[in-house]
């Protein structure tokens, strides 16, 4: 097909404002997917995507639309995953399209989260189309909304389209507004071949499946191809388009969205923004914005039972086919026993792991508190690697422990300036710089350490902003920082995989709130179990979770002892998810207890 | 030896829910009364006739709100079992009631035909205590029931209190216990209030309309009782009951002694020839599957069985042994236990046994394992490690 009859856009919206609502509708319409086969978040292929709401990994689907004037078309739409621990996968996926639908709700407005996609697709060149979604609602204001989206964007509230995806309400408008507004692809059909990968899933048949937009140039089936960030070669297995299956074809070319089999075993050959080009004959430079992108976040994971430790390293094994950005390495616990440290992109990256273990390997497992990775200067001038606080060496040997420091930029309405300083203050951060968008908004420049981010600070920065911040970040650099290790003692024993590393100022403060964060979930057992907090050598918080005193079933009603002894026997089956510390049982909630201080001080 | 057999008669019907009962009981059916009575007749025929000569120990009516029934229909049920099995002489026949349903007359009736034992529910001698169990009876009416009893010429009475309740104070507890004990019962049951799924009780916890109990207060409470009725000269002879000498209830006995018993009715459990079942719970179904039956059945079934369950071996013996560790007193016999299991208790689970010795919540010695006084609120604890 002629290329300027290809349109290439993925939809930015935030959660709840109906992208998977209006891209299931989209298929429909094209015909794409029949009435039989539909199922609503149709591109949200796992579980957990639908149960949420929310798109973790990309996908790609073509569809053919005949256009009111009369032509054929080739529309790709590209979904994106939906949250800022993916934004350089978001990124990708922008670059590999030339306009983007930004769909928002009618009785919400622009939720900010959404802008930081809106300014990526902007830095990509990317036509944006706003849609006005749910305009059928009751509470929907979608004029108000439309003056917003303009104030905010600088474009005229009369192009965007209002919508309902759900009652189907000018649903072939967006089609006909993204073959009038999205620029056909340009590129150069016969420059040497550049494609740009953009995700990637594995296939147990034919190894890891690349998702890719041509930029330039043709790819053949029977080409030997390359990759040029790792210089992987392969032949590929197969090529082929999303219709919305695997359908193989012979050829893609420029301007083209589709996928290449590469028979690759890891996807650790083929990551996300690396360049596929011929073996002979390539391209001499890659496309722009390709990064390796590492680990943030390292967390415990250890089995609930000691005996799933091989179907946890299986289960990680296989996430791994399909997520280049986790990493792992077996750890040893005193207090779990053997698990693994396992690296992510952030904590909802982390979070999203956790469940799918949970969910699609079935298997119990319990994740420590996550942490960052520290570098640690002895005495003897080695520089030491710590990404968990167990392993930090005693303080008499360390010179000086530095952590990852991040930019970060926040956008936020003007209103919001005190409270984020504020914030920012108290996690130790630096500002920068304050860049004005508009009249009433900005974007906050800080340094801050990656650690204070890590933990609580999204959360609590959209709490400050009503949701109306949205928060970026990029590594920065590693500083030397006033740092303690603060340990968890339990029944008088230190519990390693409790321990943190903190700032001197703060051990403290954070020692106590674990402690009565920590009485609070530990249940009552037959003895007194203090739980101390300790800097250093020293004690600085204490509390003691009394004993339990009863303990006792109720009446037993006309004999039926099945019933207590079904109760007995569930209540066992909860006491075996807790972990034995010396003879003291602690639930899985303990170890993440650091994430569930109430901050409000 | 032979074990005579414990039964069980579930009467399902009810004049008003108790918002903390989780029971199968039933409101605003009486018309059904008549139909099930003649039901569970048949029930107990088919029964008996499935085990002929079974000797019989202790009757139960439970329910539900068994004083609701007529004499003339407790006469009716209570001839049947006579005529299908082998009732001892020295039987004991007990019966719940509610203070509010029953007069002197209706107990001497009753008394006459051959209930011997009365179980009433006091429940509490607070009126907002009651007021929130949306009982119908005030602690007068308690009294009277308990006058109108002795009169009627009971020996052996029971009162039922509840203790660790929404808003209860420790005062109040001990108000009740006070005016319970003033009536002299010659057998007391305390039981802890149990949040049951589905219960108004429950939701209101749950919403925050009543405070979660307090597991502290309940157990001060507990040991308040404890204090109290040993001071009045009660025997504690299980973690709930406590009783005047030679009063113990040995219906209840024979459940804690994993000992058979049958249970009739719509929502009985019962437990005999190794089997573990229960009944229909719908008193419609249960009529229902009793009209127009010839077949015989093979005993504990019936045709109202619903579920059963073949015990094997492993679970007699943890049955076994929530159920008898709960006996204060007695305990588990090692002896009795060699001879049923073929094993010695302490052997089998001697690491769980040992640890709890040392947590001083188990007494063992060379004749029995027992709980200990402390072991009492925290028997849970052990019986979780022996399920």
């Amino acid at each position: 097909m002629n290329r300027d009859n290809i349109r290439n856009f993925s939809i930015i919206a935030h959660v709840d404002h109906g992208k998977s609502t209006l891209a299931d509708r989209l298929l429909q319409v094209t015909g794409t997917v029949s009435a039989r086969d539909m199922q609503e978040q149709f591109l949200d292929g796992m579980d957990l995507e639908r149960e949420r709401g929310v798109t973790i990994k990309a996908s790609a689907v073509r569809m053919n639309y005949r256009a009111k004037n009369g032509e054929d078309y080739i529309i790709n739409l590209i979904d994106t995953p939906g949250h800022v621990d993916f934004t350089y996968e978001v990124s990708r996926a922008l670059q590999a399209c030339e306009g983007a639908v930004l769909v928002v709700d009618a009785s919400q407005g622009i939720e900010a989260q959404t802008l930081s996609n809106v300014y990526l697709a902007l830095e990509q060149d990317l036509e944006i189309i706003p849609v006005i979604n749910k305009i059928d609602l009751p509470a929907a204001r979608p004029d108000d909304i439309a003056k917003e989206v303009e104030d905010l964007l600088g474009i005229s509230s009369g192009e965007m389209l209002r919508i309902s995806a759900k009652s189907g309400i000018g649903v072939q408008d967006v089609l006909e507004a993204v073959i009038e507004r999205v620029p056909p692809p340009k590129g150069d059909l016969d420059a040497p071949l550049r494609a740009l990968v953009f995700d990637s899933h594995y296939d147990s048949y034919k190894g890891v499946v690349a998702y890719i937009r041509v930029i330039d140039g043709k790819l053949n089936k029977n080409d030997v191809l390359k990759l040029m960030a790792t210089n992987a070669r392969f032949e590929p297995v197969e090529i082929g388009i999303f219709s919305p299956g695997m359908k193989v074809i012979d050829s893609l070319g420029a301007g083209e969205v589709g996928y290449v089999a590469t028979g690759f075993k890891t996807v650790r050959e083929c990551r996300v923004g690396d360049t596929l080009t011929l073996d002979v004959n390539g391209a001499q430079t890659p496309l722009p914005g390709y990064t390796q992108v590492k680990p943030m976040v390292y967390a415990g994971i250890y089995p609930t039972e000691n005996d799933d430790y091989s179907d946890l390293r299986d289960a990680l094994e296989k996430l791994q086919l399909n997520d280049a950005s986790l990493v792992y390495e077996p750890e040893t616990s005193q207090a779990l026993n053997f698990g693994f440290r396992v690296g992510f992109l952030g904590l909802f990256h982390m979070e999203i792991v956790q469940e799918r273990l949970e969910r699609e390997y079935d298997l119990d497992i319990l994740a420590t508190a996550p942490s960052v990775e520290y570098q640690v200067l002895t005495r003897t001038n080695e520089m030491l690697t710590v990404d968990s606080p167990a392993h930090l060496p005693d303080e008499g040997t360390i010179q000086e422990i530095r952590e990852p420091w991040m930019k970060i930029q926040i956008y936020t309405p003007q209103e919001y300036i005190g409270a984020i300083m504020d914030l920012v203050i108290k996690k130790h951060g630096e500002y920068v710089t304050t860049e004005y968008l508009d009249k009433s908004r900005v974007v906050l420049h800080y340094r801050i350490p990656l650690a204070e981010i890590i933990i609580d600070f999204y959360d609590r920065l959209k709490s400050v902003t009503r949701g109306y911040a949205s928060l970026d970040y990029q590594f920065d650099e590693y500083r030397p920082g006033d740092l303690v290790k603060l340990d968890i003692l339990v029944n008088e024993e230190p519990v390693d995989a409790l321990a943190l590393i903190v700032h001197r100022d703060d051990a403290y403060h954070k020692g106590q709130k674990l402690v009565s964060k920590l009485k609070e979930l530990i249940p009552r057992q037959m003895f007194v179990v203090p739980i101390q907090a300790a800097a250093g050598k020293r004690i600085i918080s204490r509390a003691n979770v009394s004993a339990m005193r009863k303990d006792v079933l109720a009446k037993c009603y006309g004999g039926d002892i099945s019933r207590k002894k079904k109760l007995l026997e569930k209540q066992k089956k909860g006491k075996k998810r807790m972990k034995m510390i010396g003879s003291v049982e602690l639930p899985q909630e303990a170890f993440m207890a650091l994430l569930s201080l109430d901050d409000d001080d | 030896m032979i074990v005579p057999l414990a039964i069980y008669l579930h009467i399902p019907f009810c004049r008003t829910k108790c918002t903390y009962c989780a029971f199968n009981t039933y409101t605003n059916m009486d018309s059904l009364i008549e139909p099930f009575v003649d039901a569970l007749i048949h029930e107990i025929r088919i029964g008996g006739e499935s085990k002929p000569g079974q000797a019989v120990g202790t009757i139960f009516f439970g329910g539900g709100t068994p004083s609701l029934l007529t004499p003339e229909q407790i006469e009716r049920i209570l001839a049947a079992i006579s005529t299908y099995f082998d009732v001892m002489l020295d039987a004991e026949v007990s019966l719940e009631a509610n203070p509010n349903d029953i007069t002197q007359e209706y107990l001497s009736e009753l008394r006459q035909k051959g209930i011997n034992r009365l179980s009433l529910g006091m429940q509490s001698a607070n009126s907002s205590e009651l007021k929130l169990f949306a009982r119908r009876h005030d602690n007068d009416q308690t009294a009277r029931a308990v006058s109108a009893a002795r009169a009627a010429g009971f020996d052996s009475l029971n009162l039922d209190l509840i203790y660790g309740v929404p808003h209860q104070t420790l005062s109040g507890w001990d108000w009740s216990l006070q005016q319970m004990l003033a009536l002299q019962p010659d057998h007391v049951s305390l039981y802890a209030l149990g949040l049951e799924d589905g219960t108004p009780m429950q939701e209101w916890v749950a919403k925050g309309r009543l405070p979660t109990p307090d597991e502290d207060l309940a157990a001060d409470m507990y040991e308040l009782a404890t204090e109290k009725l040993a001071g009045a000269a009660y025997e504690q002879y299980e973690i709930s009951n406590w009783s005047k000498p030679g009063h113990t209830c040995r219906h209840n006995l024979q459940y804690w002694r994993n000992l058979p018993y049958a249970g009739y009715g719509p929502g009985a459990h019962g437990y005999a020839d190794g089997v573990r079942y229960s009944t229909v719970l719908s008193p419609q179904r249960y009529i229902k599957a009793l009209e127009n039956v010839s077949d015989p059945s093979v005993f504990p079934h019936t045709p109202a069985t619903h579920e059963a369950v073949v015990v094997d071996r492993s679970a007699e013996i943890s049955e076994t042994l929530i159920m008898g560790l709960r006996l204060t007193q007695e305990g588990i016999n090692r002896k009795t236990f060699v001879q049923r299991f073929g094993i010695d208790l302490v052997e089998l689970h001697q690491e769980v046994i040992e640890k709890y010795v040392n947590y001083g919540l188990l007494h063992v010695d060379t004749e029995v394992v027992r709980i200990t006084q402390q072991g009492r609120l925290l028997s849970n604890m052990i019986f979780r490690e022996l399920v």
